[in-house]
């Protein structure tokens, strides 16, 4: 299968989370909300949104480190345009691990979107824990760590001349992660997170 | 924990959360595992030598040298083309071993590129290093032109391939497949192991000389014709 087909799955999935979180997702809770009654709210399909986020941000970190694998083994996964290259930045030696680790920039990456779901998931499970605002700048504090490592990456795609869509994907995901963990703690503490509290508590 | 688990329904949560995302992530885990076969670099035989550029002297000039450009991706131990084989040479213009070894490497280059030998084409380099003394880009193109040498010299007096490739001393050779792979090393602990592609494992080169140590051209004897079709 032609890579930026795959792509486009890793996007696809990233892109319906995106539109959960936005007022486009009201229309799309109405048909998800009987098999997931969460999403009724703005706060269940925010987090349905963010939590399909991080999936495709998972699986396209997946897809990278499956492609450095690949290319240690002497192939050609995504080299079909002179700027748009995998190859030239994840075959390269040079660039495609993590300093000090010595481990490939996918295998940080699927770490990274499994702690961001998993603070997700919690969140979901259990809205009205003592836990849940720590988890909220726990996730917002994680992708803005994410920010200097997204940086040195295009640096190094600078450097080459060279772009990878599949390390930008990553990226924009855990730059939409970001904003979607700045939402939900500003809903956190305003009424919007709960609205039935609010309503028992009149 | 444990108690907070029993006790508390938020510990429950992120108890559930926890199995989801750990059974998500070694399902991934298990994919990539499942569908690649990752090749580390390194100078050990197996593994896939760093690749490095630089300027070389041909005799001419100081030329762009791309390593890249001399290796054969597709090649493979059935391959029935006439993709080179590499020999690299670490070298340091004031090693007394390596002035010694000059004379033979050069025979060397001459013998294994040849039509008289009967086994595929073997392109030598030689990689300038600055271990011992001060050296220079004059004091290489001296050392190249007086031994009559003709293969190209790459210039690493900043040693940037040298300690990419963990060469500790000089005279170092090495032997890489044309895909790339390190077939075989003269510096790793146990000279004499060299690298089956077809089995995709090590194994013991014979000792033709008898001295306890396997020069480049036992192991080129020994390495390039292994495989089917390489001949020229």
């Amino acid at each position: 299968m032609n890579e930026y087909a795959i792509l486009s799955i890793h996007g696809s999935i990233i892109l319906i989370g995106v539109i959960l979180m936005t007022p486009f997702g009201d229309a799309i809770g109405g048909f998800l909300v009987n098999k997931w009654p969460s999403t009724a709210t703005n706060r269940g399909r925010m987090l349905a949104g963010l939590m399909l986020v991080c999936t495709g941000g998972f699986t396209v970190s997946a897809h990278t480190l499956w492609m450095h694998n690949k290319l240690s083994e002497g192939g050609s996964v995504c080299s079909g345009s002179e700027i748009l290259n995998c190859d030239g930045l994840i075959g390269n030696p040079d660039y495609n691990t993590v300093p000090f680790l010595n481990q490939p920039w996918g295998l940080l990456g699927m770490v990274a979107f499994c702690v961001l779901l998993w603070l997700a998931v919690t969140i979901a499970k259990e809205p009205l824990a003592l836990s849940t605002p720590t988890f909220l700048k726990a996730g917002l504090g994680a992708t803005i760590a994410g920010l200097p490592v997204i940086a040195l990456l295009v640096s190094y795609e600078i450097k080459e001349g060279l772009i990878c869509p599949f390390c930008t994907t990553a990226h924009i995901a855990n730059v939409i992660a970001m904003v979607a963990f700045f939402l939900l703690l500003k809903m956190y503490e305003s009424d919007e997170w709960a609205p039935e509290l609010k309503k028992s508590r009149k | 924990m444990m108690d907070n688990l029993y006790r508390s329904e938020e510990a429950s949560a992120r108890g559930e959360a926890a199995i989801i995302v750990i059974s998500l992530f070694f399902a991934g885990l298990l994919v990539v595992a499942f569908t690649s076969n990752p090749i580390s670099t390194g100078t050990q035989p197996g593994e896939r030598a760093p690749l490095f550029s630089g300027k070389a002297y041909d005799g001419n000039g100081w030329q762009t040298f791309v390593f890249d450009d001399l290796l054969t991706p597709e090649w493979s131990p059935n391959s029935t083309g006439d993709a080179p084989w590499i020999a690299i040479e670490f070298m340091d213009t004031d090693c007394g071993h390596c002035k010694t070894a000059a004379e033979k490497v050069g025979n060397w280059a001459q013998q294994y590129s040849s039509t008289v030998w009967d086994g595929p084409e073997v392109i030598f380099i030689a990689v300038a290093v600055e271990f011992v003394a001060d050296s220079s880009r004059s004091e290489i193109q001296t050392f190249r032109d007086s031994n009559e040498h003709t293969f190209p010299y790459v210039d690493d007096l900043d040693r940037e391939v040298v300690d990419k490739w963990q060469v500790g001393g000089t005279p170092a050779y090495f032997l890489v497949q044309p895909d790339g792979i390190v077939a075989w090393n003269s510096a790793q602990t146990v000279n004499s192991i060299g690298w089956d592609a077809n089995a995709e494992e090590v194994f013991a080169l014979s000792d033709y000389t008898g001295d306890q140590y396997i020069e480049l051209n036992e192991a080129i004897e020994q390495l390039t014709k292994k495989y089917g079709g390489e001949t020229q």
